[in-house]
């Protein structure tokens, strides 16, 4: 815990600087950690706020309250402490309460805030739970929804107004059912939006793709930079020209935070980049920031599917294109940009991913390695390659 | 300008001492003066030589000088004082002056442990340096460059392929410098052997391919990041599988400075990067170090020949894959990679780059986007994007 933290926290403080001119260096987890103590060098807020962040310690969270804190607002934190327990300790500009979304939430109780921010909300009962004590009892709420709310992906380009997932008619939103949350993950977002907007008169609704970057956990874009700073043939997927999107987290971090100061309102989507990315852009683009000179296999999405290779699951980031898909990775992020948001360059997002990754646990290492939570095992990689090399050399006969 | 300039080198050179992209330029730090004074964090070499470095203020040299006094030898300066007068004053153990073309006199009776000879395009250069420093230096270290290379359809051509002839009738010594550009890769041939007679069995001749990064005036790999970072639509050249090549001065100049302090000698080639790299991996890199959005328009080189637009002169770094230039970019750095020779990640290469060239004066800045020097003037470029897609609407019937 304290490895993350105070990663997250230099991480932060480079962050705050432009570019990549402050990059963590390699080996930075063995730097003592009184550097760990250095403010983000970013402009203090006109105002101060209360914000009171529900969540606050899994992937972006952190990032929130570390830019939170820098533009000079005071931050509570509620959460059940154990994600990561006492993530926050000992920073007295932090205050902590415990409380459980599935249950107890009564540390709320007689407080007021004037901006509320609901990370980890995926039940609409988690939303009626926190409703309870804020409801009337702070100026703003800011729902992190997801961009898995919409009702397909067909629609290249398709804006913040394309309908979303209506929730199945059998379906108490209100029951606690965990495997439901996974089963209709955008249903209920889509209804947790529907009864935020209704609750709280000044709400923001902000609708992430793919989020990425250091601390994130789902090895669905950390798996690139950490195959790729390993060299030798690397599978790439589909069409080079495929599109991708995501979405750094400390991107989207700072972005909320400065919504959040401006009180703004209504529905965004929040992905990236502003301009249209490939897939090659994007895995060349890594590359960029390695020395080990992979080398590209462009493999097409049919050969993948024969062979029980899935676009995001084995080949994070890229979906194969199809008319279900074509909007996957094209979806509008014009209203977010309109209003500020904006993005790192991808070689700061992959090289502090990569630094990241290299600080983490053996066992996340392995599974990274193992492509366990995402990606694909290099053992497996190179039996896909040996296949492919091999049929288009029959191919050629 | 040189202050600033050096001012930036110096600076960039503190940061490159550390491991990859940590520590790039900050592009906020341009508008302040920069720190000068914090030593390259690169360990000292074990025994300090006495290193006489001819030129040393121009685009390679000076790496070479910062990193040769980062590793704590003493290094003597030999040039005309006028590329970037009084450059390294007061930073380097002596700074002799003079001119290889003419007079060399400042060179007697000094002897050395290395001679790094970068500026000699002549082969009386050589000699006039020789008149002095032969016998009086324990190694003597050649750049010269892979166009002494004849025939470059050679793909994975090495340091035994084929060299420039000098043409029967005429002197290497005598020749006008106004043919330097026309002979430049047989005058440096010659050079070469003369390196060997003087300095027989302890010479090191280095043949950098394209030399790019902070300090390069030529345009060549700068017009990359300097047109991806303006954003919008980017002619690229041919496909997007052409092979390219490239060395970062940083690299070349600290392996220099290694193969000196190992008194390596012989023959090498000094090409970028160990493993091959694409013409797209090259853009598509530089573009992950910009937040401008640069869409790429591949347009094939059957098309761009139509339109006037050249390899290498417009489309820089790129030459054809093919016929005679089929080696240009496939070219064999083995042997020096194996002598230690590393290679900065693109990333950092291409930032570095970008970020030196935003310290640079504005009309030099302007001219990068119009193509003065090297590179393809933005407005050319829209035109030349508007005819190749007015020729694929109009349909040839074989696209």
């Amino acid at each position: 815990m304290t490895d993350r933290r105070s990663f997250l926290q230099r991480a932060g403080a480079a962050a705050g600087a432009l570019g990549l001119g402050a990059l963590p260096r390699p080996g930075y987890a063995a730097v003592p950690d009184e550097r760990a103590t250095r403010a983000r060098s970013v402009d203090r807020a006109p105002e101060s706020l209360s914000i009171l962040v529900i969540g606050g310690t899994g992937f972006t969270g952190p990032e929130q309250v570390e830019h939170a804190l820098a533009r000079g607002h005071r931050v509570t934190v509620i959460n059940r402490n154990r994600t990561r327990p006492d993530f926050f300790k000992g920073n007295a500009q932090v205050e902590q309460l415990v409380g459980d979304l599935n249950a107890d939430m009564s540390a709320l109780r007689g407080r007021t805030f004037d901006a509320v921010l609901d990370i980890p909300t995926t039940a609409p009962y988690w939303v009626r739970n926190v409703a309870q004590y804020m409801k009337g009892h702070t100026k703003h709420y800011t729902f992190i929804s997801t961009i898995s709310v919409y009702a397909d992906n067909r629609t290249a380009g398709a804006d913040e107004s394309a309908p979303t997932l209506p929730m199945p008619a059998d379906l108490d939103p209100f029951t606690p059912d965990p495997a439901a949350r996974g089963r209709y993950y955008g249903q209920l977002k889509a209804f947790c939006e529907g009864f935020v907007k209704e609750t709280y008169p000044e709400s923001l609704i902000i609708r992430p793709g793919l989020i990425v970057g250091p601390l994130d956990r789902s090895d669905r874009f950390t798996y690139w930079p950490v195959r790729i700073d390993k060299g030798g043939e690397v599978m790439a997927p589909g069409d080079p020209t495929d599109p991708v999107q995501f979405i750094d987290s400390r991107d989207l971090a700072e972005w909320t935070i400065r919504m959040i100061e401006a009180k703004a309102t209504g529905t965004y989507n929040a992905t990236g980049p502003d301009k249209p990315l490939t897939i090659a852009e994007m895995l060349y683009g890594i590359k960029a920031v390695t020395t080990a000179g992979a080398q590209f296999t462009w493999v097409p999405a049919d050969f993948l599917a024969e062979h029980e290779v899935r676009g995001w699951r084995h080949m994070p980031v890229w979906v194969p294109q199809t008319p279900d898909t074509a909007g996957f990775s094209t979806r509008s992020t014009a209203k977010a940009v309109a209003s500020g948001l904006t993005f790192r360059p991808l070689a700061v997002t992959a090289k502090e991913t990569l630094d990241w990754a290299a600080t983490r646990t053996p066992e996340q290492q392995k599974a990274l390695e193992d492509g366990a939570v995402a990606g694909i095992s290099m053992a497996r990689e190179a039996e896909v390659l040996a296949a492919w090399h091999a049929r288009k050399r029959s191919g050629s006969n | 300008m040189s202050q600033s300039r050096r001012t930036f080198l110096k600076w960039s050179a503190t940061v490159a001492g550390a491991a990859g992209l940590g520590s790039l330029p900050d592009q906020a730090l341009h508008a302040n003066p920069l720190p000068v004074s914090k030593p390259r964090d690169v360990g000292r070499a074990p025994a300090p030589l006495n290193i006489l470095i001819l030129g040393g203020t121009g685009f390679t040299g000076p790496e070479q000088v910062e990193y040769a006094l980062a590793r704590g030898h003493r290094v003597t300066l030999f040039n005309r004082n006028s590329t970037r007068p009084d450059f390294f004053k007061g930073r380097v153990a002596e700074e002799l002056v003079g001119d290889l073309s003419s007079d060399t006199s400042a060179l007697a009776g000094k002897q050395f442990d290395v001679v790094i000879d970068n500026p000699t395009t002549f082969p009386a250069w050589v000699r006039n340096a020789a008149k002095h420093l032969a016998g009086n230096t324990k190694h003597y270290m050649f750049i010269s460059t892979t166009s002494v290379y004849s025939d470059q359809s050679i793909i994975g051509l090495n340091e035994q392929s084929p060299t420039h002839p000098m043409p029967a009738d005429l002197d290497p010594y005598t020749l006008d410098p106004a043919n330097s550009r026309r002979y430049y890769g047989a005058l440096k041939v010659r050079a070469e052997q003369e390196v060997e007679k003087h300095y027989p069995g302890i010479n090191t001749v280095i043949r950098p391919c394209l030399i790019v990064g902070p300090l390069d005036r030529t345009d060549r790999f700068t017009y990359w990041p300097a047109r991806i970072d303006e954003g919008g639509e980017v002619l690229a050249p041919d496909t997007p599988d052409d092979p390219c090549q490239f060395i970062d001065s940083r690299d070349l100049a600290e392996w220099m400075i290694r193969m000196a302090e190992a008194r390596e000698f012989g023959l090498y080639n000094a090409i970028g990067p160990a493993k091959p790299m694409t013409i797209a991996e090259m853009l598509y890199g530089v573009k992950a170090i910009t937040t401008a959005g640069a869409q790429f328009t591949w347009v094939p080189w059957e098309f761009l020949q139509t339109q006037g637009v050249r390899p290498w002169r417009h489309m820089t770094v790129w030459q054809p894959p093919y016929g005679r230039t089929a080696g240009y970019q496939r070219r064999s750095s083995t042997k020096s990679i194996a002598k230690g020779l590393t290679f900065r990640p693109l990333a950092v290469t291409a930032k570095d780059t970008l970020d030196w060239h935003r310290t640079r004066p504005q009309k030099d800045q302007d001219a990068t986007l119009n193509g003065e020097i090297n590179g393809l003037a933005m407005s050319r470029e829209a035109e030349v994007l508007a005819a190749w897609k007015a020729s694929r609407t109009e349909g040839t019937g074989d696209d």
